[in-house]
């Protein structure tokens, strides 16, 4: 029982990650990301091709994950979303479709089959019946030192604070003197960087495949659709729910389910709270 | 050849638009540096039209100058750099923020002076001060406002514009609001052009006032001038 519950806070840490980026843009551009899956399998495939086909060092394999991420976050905002702005579902029309052009164009290159990712760290950490790869551990750590970074920057820095202002009253920001497009760019480059990160993590969690994207971003859709918000600390909330779900539903029903109950929470949730149990949308 | 004019904001010809609807016919006038100026007029008569469009946040043509410069078509954050402060109708506040956090997004353009101007907005409004922390959202409208003039001079503008200050507010809580616009305009050199529908306010406070209804400049003058016009007396005094 203590494995599980290991297990499932591990677990929700990385969805907490997962989540973060796509709550972040929905917030501050009132836009749903619909190719934030592909900043996560981007994340994945690049640090393979940096790590497992050239023999970079590790490190090196995060920061062309994450370059790639921001690279990517940047070049969907710039060129697809800026010209889209004022018609959210146009946005998530595109952003669908280029998440599944990019799924051709991995298929392209790395072939339709699944990969397995070397862990970031090997081992098993064993006490007392306790069980967690050290991998996923250290995957829960980064995550949350990721998350401790992003609120702390939100909170106390001034581009974090014009971040938030754009999202919670986008007017009253633009007669302060800051550019609303200036900070969604910044959105969502931060986006892209904490996507492609999880997606490494995520990765080794499961496997490289190219159709990866879909599961994160159903979490990550959850998270906006359950919390009702955009807000940091409610994502954090809201994703250990589901992680912890998905951990017991794998330990005490049937592994092949798990992903279920997170889709069948959406839909309860649309249908009772359609608000999202929270209600605040702000960042 | 240079104007021999000491108007810090001057419009001439100002056309507005909401989509197709053309909602400011032609407004001209001019706010001379130091001074109060006032627009009074009836809801709908577009005084926040007016005004959003001096802050280029509405399709607007005709010319505006800030000191000396066309600012008509420009984006809304260079003309705030230029240095216009803008406490709007309804505050714009950041709701989910402290009260300090709301002003400190105020000193945007100008972070090395976060801390000066904060302590001048709570030398003005000693309220705000105790409450530093408290979310705007849960605040009453009276501190709203303060928060919003508060935001708005934190990049000690030279031209404070603000629509309806008074709007909704104790006649108490008006006169605290009169006096620190006073203060901004003698202590701190702030021209000040604001709206009202609270005619007497406007009148006690403006140098001069400009009449406005349905888009359109009927009446102006200087306070005194208006104060014992027949016209406005039966339009907003009924007397």
């Amino acid at each position: 029982m203590i494995n599980v519950l290991i297990q499932g806070l591990a677990l929700s840490g990385l969805y907490a990650l997962l989540a973060v980026g796509f709550t972040m843009i929905f917030s501050v551009g009132r836009v749903l990301n619909l190719a934030y899956g592909v900043y996560i399998m981007l994340g994945g495939y690049m640090y393979y091709t940096a790590v497992q086909v050239l023999g970079l060092p590790k490190i090196g394999g995060f920061a062309f994950a994450i370059a790639s991420g921001i690279a990517f976050g940047v070049l969907t905002y710039t060129i697809l979303v800026r010209r889209l702005e004022d018609n959210p579902v146009a946005v998530e029309i595109a952003t669908l479709i280029l998440a599944v052009v990019m799924q051709s164009l991995i298929i392209l290159i790395y072939r339709p089959v699944s990969k397995s990712m070397w862990p970031v760290v090997q081992g098993v950490f064993r006490y007392e019946g306790v069980f967690v790869t050290y991998n996923l551990l250290v995957a829960m750590v980064v995550s949350w030192v990721a998350l401790a970074g992003l609120l702390l920057f939100v909170r106390y820095t001034r581009y974090g604070r014009a971040i938030q202002a754009v999202s919670m009253d986008r007017k009253g920001a633009v007669i302060s003197g800051i550019d609303p497009r200036q900070m969604n760019l910044a959105t969502w480059a931060i986006s892209g960087a904490l996507g492609a990160l999880a997606g490494v993590f995520f990765a080794t969690y499961t496997q490289l495949n190219p159709s990866m994207w879909v599961g994160p971003l159903i979490v990550a859709v959850a998270v906006v659709v359950v919390g009702g918000i955009g807000s940091i600390i409610g994502s954090l909330i809201v994703a250990h729910i589901i992680g912890f779900m998905e951990t017991f539903t794998t330990a005490l029903i049937a592994a092949e389910l798990r992903g279920v109950f997170t889709m069948i929470l959406i839909i309860v949730v649309l249908v009772v709270a359609p608000k999202g149990l929270f209600g605040r949308s702000e960042l | 050849m240079k104007r021999q004019s000491m108007a810090l904001l001057e419009i001439e010809n100002l056309e507005a638009f909401y989509g197709r609807a053309r909602s400011l016919h032609g407004i001209g006038l001019e706010v001379e540096a130091g001074s109060i100026v006032g627009i009074i007029g009836p809801n709908g008569a577009g005084k926040s039209t007016l005004l959003d469009s001096i802050l280029g946040l509405t399709k607007a043509k005709g010319d505006i100058r800030f000191d000396g410069t066309s600012i008509v078509g420009l984006p809304s954050t260079k003309i705030v750099r230029m240095g216009i402060g803008y406490a709007p109708e309804r505050g714009h506040l950041f709701p989910f923020m402290g009260v300090r956090d709301n002003l400190l997004v105020g000193a945007h353009t100008v972070p090395k002076d976060a801390e000066k101007n904060l302590a001048t907005v709570y030398g003005l409004f000693p309220a705000l001060k105790s409450r530093e922390r408290q979310e705007t959202g849960t605040q009453s409208g009276g501190e709203r406002q303060m928060v919003s003039l508060g935001r708005a001079l934190m990049s000690r503008p030279r031209l404070l514009i603000v629509d309806e200050p008074t709007i909704g507010l104790a006649p108490k809580i008006c006169g605290d609001i009169a006096s620190a616009l006073r203060r901004m305009n003698q202590e701190l050199g702030m021209t000040i052009l604001l709206t009202e529908q609270n005619v007497n306010f406007a009148m006690h406070l403006a140098n001069d006032i400009h009449v406005l209804e349905t888009g359109e400049i009927r009446l102006s003058g200087s306070a005194g001038e208006l104060r014992d016009d027949p016209q406005l007396r039966e339009a907003y005094f009924g007397n």
